[in-house]
């Protein structure tokens, strides 16, 4: 296990090479560079000042030179200075908007599978009834629905539609996070619950929309990963045993069947601190996704590289842990 | 008496037994309807759109043509510019049907064709680099092999040189300042590291001459997909996207040149289908693995057939049920992406009207106007969850066994 968790790590050495030079490359031939902002921002900037500055920034030379200057710097930590938020990238990421998304998008996978997998067990345990076909249907749809759809028809309804035609309906907020910080807490500004209160406010909706189609993935899964456990022999042996329906579902079948839940939801983490790139945008959420989405537009090309190298790690990171996870709680699986 | 009251049973093809199993899925039949209904409106467009879905009003009032609400004249109102929802979703749906029919098709023949390789010659490295003074062994030499062999030698010995420069380029700094006589840590350091690359670089040119390498396609192919499956695929999208729109670059301008302003969506299919494969060619590679071993590839390779008559002939016919499964869920995927890269105003770009793009200023006018979003939200929805629908009762019928 230990050598094969080494071997698993050197070759990702290779991966992400490729990956940062695939990332770097695409970024630096974008359209425009990054002095054209200066460029409009002050007419009266000159050639001389232009290439002077093309020098500084190390634009004159070819992207390959770049690159690998910009990983050797990468590699001791230092990603580069964000053009639009005069602070170092690193910083702005993981310090600025990593919270967050960890916040939103980690409350969102906690709430989906709280919800999933109790239903998923149901449906199946119940399957061919009404209530598995209802699951099943409501499952498909939600797993079809286009996120940015959700996120859209979720402000109208609960932001407009509703509040205008009850009148005791709360509005919810369009998007942005609240004003309250922590330190106001501890300061004794603000109370606790009212803290609480206000971000859980405006975290509904955004949750809300995220959670719709990972509940509708993960109740999918666990259904049909608790149906394939409980047609196999084992669990016949238990019902022949005499164990009770109840011992027989929760002690045998269950933990086999959330063996490949574990993977799956090791394989979304990377996803999930990545941000949901599309509903942080329709919420104004500033969290990673739109840090990305908004350093594309914006061109500050700092940002967007580190923020994208970083979700390459995770996501080979991740891939690892879950093979590891994989081993771990399913001793039939051995890694040589 | 029983015998005689029932007639001896009809043999039926495999696709005749699918086809039935197939009509008892009733929502994957309505799904069927859907998918149906949708193709006809994008071919019939011109005929049932009431207006020009581009067409902006002109006359004295302008103001009074937008943000109409839904009426007799506008079944689903106007937009921002006066235009009619209602032919915009119509023309919409052409659009749509052409990236996901187009995308799952080209993912399909990409991905079955890296598959099939990739399953096929697993464990069976292939030849792929034969230095110039190499010894050729004995056995098959197609004149291809003799061509690549020289073409590898070139791209080999400019790798080299590219690595070579490419050290000096980034170590010179410090190794003049060495020389000058600055010893610092960081100088020695980069000289030392110049030294170890070039002498790479120069036993990597002695090996050449000689050497000779075997590729295992198996291994070169999954390690492009691990590789891609970890780049964040969104993100990648909208950076491909903005790159390859721009008439600065030359798919851009040659884009422009053959679709005018439908290039966007030349453009979103290639990125499409650049990351489509993905998940077919997995299928495929899995599939084709289990049946290379079964004893009818067996007996067509001792009867004599090549290597591409076994895969193609053999093989991927007998692979095609997952395919046709995966394909279907994959028009649903790409329409998705296509939708959302146009949400965000990196996908097809106006003034074609595409459902996606057409939300893209909707949630502006989310207060005064929710028809705008409305309408082209639920025709997305509609047509994903009609093809997820298809895919999953045809993945019924085609494998009975399979159930998910």
């Amino acid at each position: 296990m230990f050598a094969y968790t080494v071997r698993r790590l050197l070759q990702m050495v290779p991966l992400l090479f490729a990956a940062s030079v695939v990332i770097y490359t695409l970024l630096a031939l974008q359209p425009g560079d990054p002095l054209d902002q200066l460029r409009q921002a002050n007419p009266r900037i000159t050639a001389e000042q232009l290439e002077a500055l093309k020098r500084a920034y190390g634009l004159d030379q070819p992207i390959y030179v770049r690159y690998f200057k910009w990983l050797g710097r990468a590699v001791q930590g230092d990603l580069g200075l964000s053009r639009d938020y005069g602070i170092s990238a690193a910083q702005f990421i993981f310090q600025q908007r990593l919270p967050y998304t960890l916040l939103l998008s980690g409350l969102a996978l906690l709430i989906s599978l709280a919800v999933a997998i109790p239903v998923g067990i149901f449906s199946a345990v119940r399957q061919y009834s009404t209530a598995d076909y209802a699951i099943t249907t409501l499952a498909f749809m939600g797993y079809s629905m286009p996120v940015f759809f959700l996120g859209i028809l979720l402000l109208f309804l609960f932001a407009v539609w509703i509040p205008d035609h009850l009148p005791f309906f709360p509005r919810f907020p369009t998007g942005g996070v609240p004003g309250l910080l922590w330190s106001d807490v501890r300061s004794g500004n603000v109370g606790f619950l009212a803290f609480i209160g206000q971000w859980a406010w405006h975290l509904a909706l955004p949750v809300l929309a995220l959670s719709v189609i990972q509940i509708a993935t993960y109740t999918r899964f666990m259904r049909a990963s608790l149906l394939e456990v409980l047609n196999q022999d084992f669990v016949r042996t238990a019902r022949a045993k005499g164990l009770s329906e109840r011992l027989v579902l929760y002690k045998h079948a269950l933990r086999n069947a959330l063996i490949p839940i574990v993977t799956l939801v090791g394989l979304a983490i990377p996803g999930v601190l990545g941000g949901a790139v599309i509903t942080e945008t329709i919420f104004s959420w500033p969290g990673m996704g739109r840090a990305i989405f908004d350093s594309l537009v914006a061109k500050d090309y700092n940002v967007a590289m580190a923020a994208l190298a970083f979700l390459a790690f995770l996501t080979a990171l991740f891939n690892l842990i879950a093979d590891l996870m994989y081993a771990v709680v399913d001793p039939r699986i051995r890694y040589t | 008496m029983l015998s005689a009251a029932r007639p001896a049973p009809k043999s039926q093809s495999a696709w005749a037994l699918a086809w039935r199993r197939f009509r008892k899925h009733r929502l994957a039949m309505s799904a069927l309807v859907v998918v149906i209904l949708l193709v006809l409106m994008a071919f019939l467009a011109p005929l049932l759109a009431p207006y020009d879905p581009t067409a902006q009003p002109t006359g004295g009032d302008l103001a009074s043509f937008y943000f109409q609400g839904p009426s007799r004249a506008h079944w689903l109102g106007t937009d921002d510019l006066g235009r009619d929802v209602l032919s915009r979703i119509i023309y919409g749906s052409r659009i749509s049907l052409l990236v996901g029919f187009t995308v799952a098709l080209s993912a399909v023949v990409l991905g079955t064709i890296l598959g099939t390789l990739a399953g096929y010659f697993s464990g069976r490295p292939l030849r792929f680099y034969l230095g110039p003074l190499a010894f050729a062994y004995e056995g098959w030499h197609p004149p291809l092999f003799a061509l690549w062999r020289v073409i590898s030698w070139v791209l080999f010995y400019a790798f080299l040189y590219f690595v070579a420069r490419l050290s000096w380029i980034l170590a010179s700094d410090a190794v003049r300042a060495a020389l000058g006589g600055s010893w610092t840590l960081s100088n020695a350091f980069s000289s030392l590291a110049l030294l170890l690359v070039w002498a790479l670089v120069a036993l990597a040119a002695v090996w050449g001459l000689w050497g000779r390498l075997q590729l295992d396609l198996d291994i070169a192919i999954s390690r492009l997909i691990d590789f891609m499956l970890t780049i964040p695929t969104l993100p990648l999208l909208l950076v491909l996207s903005a790159l390859l729109r721009d008439p600065g670059v030359a798919v851009g301008r040659w884009a422009e040149a053959l679709f005018g302003s439908a290039a966007s969506v030349f453009i979103i299919i290639t990125i499409l289908v650049a990351f489509g494969w993905i998940t077919i060619a997995r299928l495929v590679r899995g599939v084709i693995l289990s049946l290379r071993e079964q004893e009818f590839t067996t007996a067509a390779q001792a009867l004599g057939a090549s290597e591409a008559r076994v895969m193609f002939r053999h093989l991927v016919p007998n692979a095609i049920a997952p395919i046709i499964v995966q394909a279907t869920l994959e028009v649903g995927n790409a329409i998705l992406v296509e939708a959302a890269l146009s949400f965000l105003g990196f996908g097809i770009q106006p003034p074609v009207a595409t459902w996606g793009n057409m939300l893209t200023n909707a949630q502006e006018y989310i207060f005064s106007a929710p028809w705008l979003a409305l309408a082209p939200g639920f025709m997305i929805f509609l047509t994903v969850l009609a093809f997820n629908y298809l895919g999953d009762g045809l993945r019924d019928a085609l494998d009975p066994r399979s159930r998910l």
